[in-house]
């Protein structure tokens, strides 16, 4: 009932399912207050409608039966707040602040309007020589845990991709860590989030998750480049 | 003004953030001066951008820029031969020398280049050279040292006409080729300085 996300895009990372629930409640809980909210409001209006030989009258909204009309609703909303706090809490560390072990990193620099990412090669240790560097292309292998390490050359970007629910700020000067672990196989859209001047709409690349044999037969095409920096 | 032309003016207020209004160029944005350049050159070298011949090299950050902006334009073939036709008919600019060489020895250099570029660095469409006279030195310095490393041009399938450059900048010192850009910025200054017949 709570995948309805996945309807509008497929999820393709262990996390994607987490932040489409939330996502799902928030819908939820605020499409029911405010279903309920418009209800109240329409009965009001029709109930209270003007009638013949009956005046309207000024309510201060001082008396207690007066009073319920706000503090219920306004004390339940809270509980629902409290809800959506809770588990938003709960993905935000288990996608933000969790770290768990990586089995491959990968560097994604982020500059005015290209993507570049360097992959640890066969070693699986990144900056040695065999680290492979690409432009707009990503490979990854699906199943396995990936640590980033986004970087950006000049202003603000943001490294996102939405099939798997990731977005995160790239900062000047930073070196941000964060993770995933692609479920699925395919090609997707990277874009970046964040506006970063004229070109920003047109900063694209693409994430190629593979099978094992897949992403070593890439790998064994690709020239083996120094590390730049 | 024809709708080509419009057109093209129209394609190319997107290059003006970088290459300038009148296509003069900002070093500070690696974007060299392009105004007056060939419709072919440029045409050629959209064309080289939009489809990754040139601007996926992971070091060639002026490069990188480019390519998604030439890859709005090939949507549409006809912008690019628009976009061509209105920066070649702007004027070239005259651009401040930046970069400090030795035209003397940079003189003995060019004379390789001679044969494809021309005497006077004026290009020659026949052999794919593009002029050099009044080009943005630094970033005739910048390409010979991309050519030189196999930035641009390393890939003979994608960039068969770049890569007939790589062995000509492979010979090249950066002090060399200093010298050489230098002279092509002498050799510029002493047409400007001649007068029109």
């Amino acid at each position: 009932m709570l995948d309805f996300m996945s309807l509008l895009r497929e999820s393709a990372s262990t996390f994607a399912r987490d932040i489409d629930h939330l996502i799902a409640w928030v819908a939820i809980l605020g499409g029911f207050w405010w279903l309920i909210a418009e209800g109240v409001l329409v009965w009001l209006i029709v109930k209270f409608r003007h009638k013949e030989g009956v005046r309207a009258q000024y309510i201060t909204g001082e008396k207690k039966e007066e009073m319920k009309w706000i503090h219920w609703p306004h004390n339940l909303i809270l509980l629902c707040d409290v809800a959506i706090i809770i588990m938003a809490i709960n993905v935000w560390y288990n996608v933000k602040q969790k770290l768990p072990p990586a089995d491959d990193t990968i560097r994604v620099i982020g500059q005015q309007w290209s993507w570049r990412f360097v992959h640890s090669g066969k070693d699986g240790i990144l900056g040695t020589p065999d680290d492979v560097e690409t432009v707009e292309d990503l490979h990854v292998q699906v199943g396995k845990t990936y640590h980033f390490k986004l970087e950006t050359t000049d202003v603000l970007h943001n490294f996102s991709v939405p099939v798997f629910r990731l977005k995160q700020d790239s900062i000047p000067g930073r070196v941000i860590t964060g993770w995933f672990k692609p479920t699925m196989t395919g090609t997707f859209d990277i874009q970046c989030a964040e506006m970063c001047g004229i070109g920003h709409g047109i900063m694209m690349g693409r994430i190629h998750v593979q099978t094992p044999e897949e992403y070593d037969q890439w790998l064994s095409t690709q020239q083996k480049v120094a590390q730049s920096h | 003004m024809s709708q080509d032309e419009g057109r093209g003016e129209r394609a190319y207020k997107l290059c003006t953030y970088c290459h300038g209004e009148q296509g003069e160029g900002r070093q500070d944005l690696a974007s060299p001066s392009i105004a007056g350049l060939p419709e072919w050159y440029l045409k050629a070298q959209l064309t080289k951008f939009s489809e990754g011949a040139r601007g996926l090299h992971p070091q060639d950050l002026g490069g990188m820029k480019m390519r998604p902006m030439a890859r709005t334009l090939f949507a549409n073939q006809n912008d690019i031969d628009a976009v061509s036709k209105y920066v070649a008919g702007l004027p070239r600019p005259q651009l401040q020398p930046t970069v400090k060489g030795r035209p003397i020895k940079g003189q003995a250099t060019f004379q390789v280049c001679v044969s494809c570029h021309g005497e006077n660095a004026q290009g020659n469409q026949a052999l794919n050279a593009p002029p050099l006279a009044g080009a943005s030195d630094w970033y005739l310095v910048t390409q010979l040292k991309n050519f030189k490393a196999g930035i641009r041009g390393g890939d003979p399938v994608k960039d068969p006409t770049g890569a007939s450059m790589r062995p000509m900048a492979t010979a090249l010192s950066p002090k060399a080729m200093a010298d050489v850009v230098s002279y092509i910025n002498l050799l510029h200054q002493k047409q400007q300085q001649q007068p029109k017949q």
